[in-house]
């Protein structure tokens, strides 16, 4: 049997991010995965230790464009942390009601790329459909559907009005009737349960040797939630559950991001309830920091993000870490892509939500004589699909 | 913290320059013992390896290593100082844990520190660059 090569990006004009996975197939099981990160390095890092304490906060905000306040949140958890800063409490339920609407809509746009991937395109138009209302809401609270700028050390940028409050209900009424609908399409589904049970499997020991975080780890039954591992903001004052799950497979993930989504739903609610009662400052002004180190983490939609800052006392920071969920889960497709069919590989790879879309669409096979051979792995997931679609239905 | 306590009973001796924070403790290890270290804490403690963060300072470059326990949120950092900067050298802990790979990777190619034992190193971010870009965040000697 020929073994081939198949790389997977880095670049094409379809690609949302640049990264490159180099697939080791013989016939159609990958054998090996290897991959290349570094083409999105743009030295973070290093600008912030040119910017004051205030502005990292809107630097590290715009490492990505998904959980654009993940960074923030984590990266004033470590300034607070260097001199144990309090915040105000009306301030702790702002901050945890924008880092959970922004668990929802990252959660949604995970289910539909994945959802678009196997060929369930109504569940991809479905989730995108209603994340637009997630977005509105960040609108309301923030004046931004992206990138809100609401963090500072010692509390929040901005307070939510009493009108504000009300339309947040309205939305979040409506976001949660429609989770129910796709909720029900999403897991409920028995195409989709066949097509994704047992695909992709990251077994529980791989989990913990990869220290793998968030929704990846949860599925392999990690039970690791910063939320509530080390509750600061709101986290200790609002009800909700840990979601794990054992089987560590797709399905798995897929359930886990689902039900946290409700999760998220109920955490909004329950902090919008308190603002309606909760009065006061939302900003304590904090002057100076001391010299000393911090660290500060934040449970993203992906996993846990990691800042370390070192303080010499003055307005900026020496040394600033940073480190993404996606970092840690990337390098578990070596034990979760092995022995898997080729046509799993996409939807594999798109589980631990990477931020990657079409992907697959710079796609090529190269054989050992280094002849390109065209492979569509995005049609090859959505036959798989079609395929058990046909002997469900059959049966 | 119990967990706190038994790691210092067991590992004091190899412990120096302590600082306990809430939910923090910053130690010094020699690099002899970091291995010994890593594999108490990953293997008997069950503590995820988060990151590790490298710093160039005048006494010498500082390798912190991040440790989550992630049952009571409590971090264990030791810290590696190597004194020799022009050819920094330090044992590496991915044979213990899978996921250091990358950690140690990343550090040796933006600082140049050589993991001893590591099973690929090589650069991690830098490792398409298309111009000559070499350990990037170390300061550069006036000329």
């Amino acid at each position: 049997m020929k073994a081939n090569k198949i790389p997977i990006g880095p670049f094409h004009p379809l690609l949302e991010e640049a990264e490159y996975f180099e697939l080791t197939v013989d016939g159609e099981t990958v054998v090996d995965i290897d991959m290349e990160i570094g083409w999105m390095h743009r030295g973070h890092e290093y600008i912030s230790e040119m910017k004051t304490f205030t502005q990292s906060i809107y630097l590290v905000e715009r490492i990505c464009g998904i959980c654009s306040t993940s960074h923030p949140i984590a990266c004033v958890h470590a300034i607070e942390d260097i001199d144990n800063i309090e915040i105000p409490v009306r301030a702790r339920y702002i901050r945890t009601l924008v880092g959970e609407l922004e668990r929802i809509h990252s959660h949604l746009l995970w289910l539909g790329l994945a959802g678009h991937f196997i060929g369930y395109d109504t569940l991809w138009m479905w989730a995108w459909k209603y994340r637009e209302p997630v977005l509105e809401m960040f609108e309301i609270i923030s004046g931004n559907r992206n990138h809100y700028g609401m963090m500072r050390v010692g509390g929040v940028a901005q307070d939510l009005d009493s009108a504000k409050v009300v339309e947040l209900y309205k939305h979040l009424d409506m976001i949660e009737k429609k989770m129910v609908m796709i909720s029900k399409a999403a897991k409920d589904d028995p195409v989709l349960k066949s097509r994704l049970k047992g695909v992709g499997v990251l077994s529980h020991e791989d989990a913990i040797a990869y220290c793998t975080v968030g929704p990846t780890s949860r599925a392999s039954g990690v039970p690791g939630d910063v939320r509530l591992d080390e509750p600061t903001d709101a986290y200790d004052l609002v009800d909700f559950n840990r979601i794990v799950l054992q089987n560590g497979d797709v399905y798995d993930k897929l359930v886990v991001r689902v039900l946290e989504t409700f999760e998220s739903i109920k955490i909004v609610r329950q902090c919008l309830d308190k603002l309606t009662t909760v009065t006061g400052p939302v900003l304590n002004n904090v002057k100076e920091i001391s010299p000393g180190e911090g660290i500060g983490r934040y449970e993203a939609p992906r996993g846990e993000v990691f800042h370390y800052i070192r303080s010499d006392g003055t307005n900026r920071p020496i040394r600033h870490k940073v480190r993404a969920p996606s970092y840690v889960n990337i390098p578990s497709f070596k034990a979760s892509c092995k022995g898997i069919p080729i046509a799993d590989a996409l939807i594999t790879l798109a589980s631990v939500d990477p931020c990657y879309c079409c992907t697959e669409r710079s796609l090529k096979i190269i054989d050992k004589n280094h002849d390109p051979c065209s492979f569509d792995l995005l049609k090859a997931s959505r036959e798989k699909t079609e395929r058990i679609r046909r002997e469900i239905n059959a049966d | 913290m119990a967990e706190v306590e038994q790691f210092i009973r067991d590992m004091g001796a190899k412990i120096h320059a302590k600082i306990e924070k809430k939910r923090r403790l910053y130690f010094n290890v020699s690099n002899d013992d970091i291995q010994e270290i890593a594999e108490y804490l990953f293997k008997k403690m069950g503590c995820r390896l988060s990151t590790a963060t490298a710093m160039e300072m005048y006494h010498g470059i500082e390798i912190l290593y991040h440790f989550s326990l992630d049952k009571t949120g409590q971090y264990f950092c030791p810290r590696v100082v190597i004194k020799d900067k022009k050819n920094p050298k330090v044992n590496s802990i991915a044979s213990i844990i899978e996921g250091a790979v990358w950690i140690e990777r990343e550090m040796f190619d933006l600082w140049g520190i050589e993991f001893i034992g590591h099973p690929r190193m090589e650069e991690l971010l830098t490792i398409n660059h298309p111009g000559t870009v070499k350990h990037p965040l170390r300061f550069k000697e006036a000329a």
